[in-house]
């Protein structure tokens, strides 16, 4: 009976969602902090280019966390 | 006259419930951000108590699953008789699980009052079982604490392996102040989901009274922002008591385990309520604090705190369906008019003090918040 009375529609949505928003968003959030702190610290042994890749992944974990939670907001308050 | 009467003493009586369920949440939604040292503890109330409020605003999804997919209303008297009855068991039951220390679960408590008010007074044709209690409450209501755990500790075991090798001094102070975002989301998923409740409920209570047809479903704007301020002040007073206890009443966990639990506990509730699933978000964040817990070392989780879940999940729908029901039967003793509900409500509030009473001579109440005492 479950199989028919459960819209598996919007349960699968709940499931992939939550998945891919939780464990991505707090990723992201590791490689924000990882790039950052490491940006920093090669920055002040003066290894430029290591420093700049860090710095990037820093930001492209910063930007992705803003992103997702930007984008969940408008798609919440989307209907 | 009279069912203008039985209206406005539903719309208190679920205010009172929406105020109550932010009272009783508080600690769920703060505790990680305080245990971690994320916030200060007035701090993190009064921004949890503004993100509830906001939260409210966020969908109406929720609340149409309440009021429509749940039970049907009759336009009448009766209808609004069921819905003041169905609220009475859904605090009637949050009153005794708090008295005996038992688990509980205010969102199961108010749908089960429902369903057993309108089965009494309309029959079982008028519960949509199946697709409604089932495949909308029940499932997920499984599901949902279940999928937190697992998001909570798959997200955990990605962070450590991301940032493991890290000085842990700038790393706690990243998690700290990322906190401070998934903290917020938290309590914006919290008033969301848990405020669109009593939305629907309200909702239900108009449409039986015919303020609302029931062709035409809306959520009043002024039942939104009544909702949304109920919640938000029950989230503010609730915090004082938590910020006077919570130093010994929960574990310490790490910033990172704070960050991927709320994280996971938000995407779960903010993700249900986008599609209607009314949730215990109790649960769902227990869950989240729990699997973020696990992942790192199973012995550090209390497993009673899972125990105690699944007892309340059990418990929780049929009792208040049985108090919900037999408050509709004594209400109805007294005929159709506004004189039920005042003589129940009057009953309700000596017995709420009764019980205030009685507990404050017996010492504090068992913990009965699975997420703050169950921190790992």
């Amino acid at each position: 009976m479950i199989a028919t009375v459960v819209d598996w529609d919007a349960l699968l949505q709940v499931i992939w969602v939550s998945l891919v928003a939780g464990v991505g968003v707090t990723a992201a959030w590791g490689f924000a902090l990882l790039g950052s702190t490491r940006a920093i610290e090669v920055g002040r042994e003066r290894r430029v280019a290591e420093a700049a890749i860090y710095a990037v992944v820093g930001v492209a974990g910063l930007v992705a966390v803003v992103a997702s939670i930007v984008f969940g907001i408008v798609v919440l308050t989307g209907d | 006259m009279g069912s203008e009467i039985i209206v406005v003493i539903v719309v208190a009586t679920a205010l009172i419930f929406d105020f109550t369920n932010g009272f009783h949440d508080t600690a769920n939604v703060v505790a990680t951000s305080i245990s971690t040292r994320a916030m200060p503890p007035k701090l993190a109330v009064g921004y949890a108590s503004i993100l509830n409020f906001v939260g409210a605003f966020i969908s109406l999804e929720v609340a149409a699953t309440v009021a429509k997919d749940v039970v049907e209303i009759q336009a009448n008297s009766i209808g609004l008789l069921a819905v003041f009855g169905g609220l009475v068991g859904a605090i009637a039951w949050n009153l005794i699980t708090w008295y005996f220390g038992l688990p509980s679960s205010s969102s199961h408590a108010l749908i089960g009052g429902m369903v057993g008010a309108v089965f009494v007074a309309e029959g079982a044709d008028a519960i949509f079982f199946e697709e409604g209690v089932i495949g909308k409450v029940m499932v997920p209501a499984l599901v949902a604490p279940t999928l937190a755990f697992i998001v909570g500790g798959f997200a955990i075991l990605v962070l450590y392996r991301i940032v493991g090798r890290m000085r842990p001094g700038p790393v706690t102070s990243g998690f700290r102040f990322g906190q401070v975002i998934s903290g917020g989301l938290l309590a914006l998923a919290h008033g969301t989901n848990d405020a669109q409740k009593t939305m629907g409920v309200i909702t239900l209570a108009l449409v039986a009274n015919g303020t609302i047809a029931a062709d035409d479903f809306h959520v009043p704007d002024w039942v939104v922002v009544s909702a949304a301020t109920a919640i938000a002040l029950g989230t503010y007073v609730g915090g004082w008591r938590i910020i006077k206890t919570m130093g010994s009443r929960i574990h310490k966990m790490d910033a990172a385990q704070g960050f991927a639990a709320q994280g996971a506990g938000s995407t779960v509730i903010l993700a249900a309520s986008h599609v209607g699933f009314p949730l215990s978000t109790t649960h769902t964040i227990s869950g989240a604090v729990i699997g973020s817990g696990a992942a790192k070392r199973l012995s550090a989780v209390r497993w009673g705190v899972a125990g105690n879940i699944v007892v309340a999940w059990v418990l929780t729908l049929p009792a208040a369906a049985v108090i919900g029901g037999a408050t509709y039967l004594v209400t109805r003793l007294f005929g159709t008019g506004a004189a039920g509900p005042i003589v129940v409500s009057t009953l309700i509030v000596i017995g709420t003090v009764l019980l205030f009473v009685r507990r404050s001579h017996q010492g504090a109440a068992p913990g009965v918040v699975p997420a703050a005492e169950g921190a790992p």
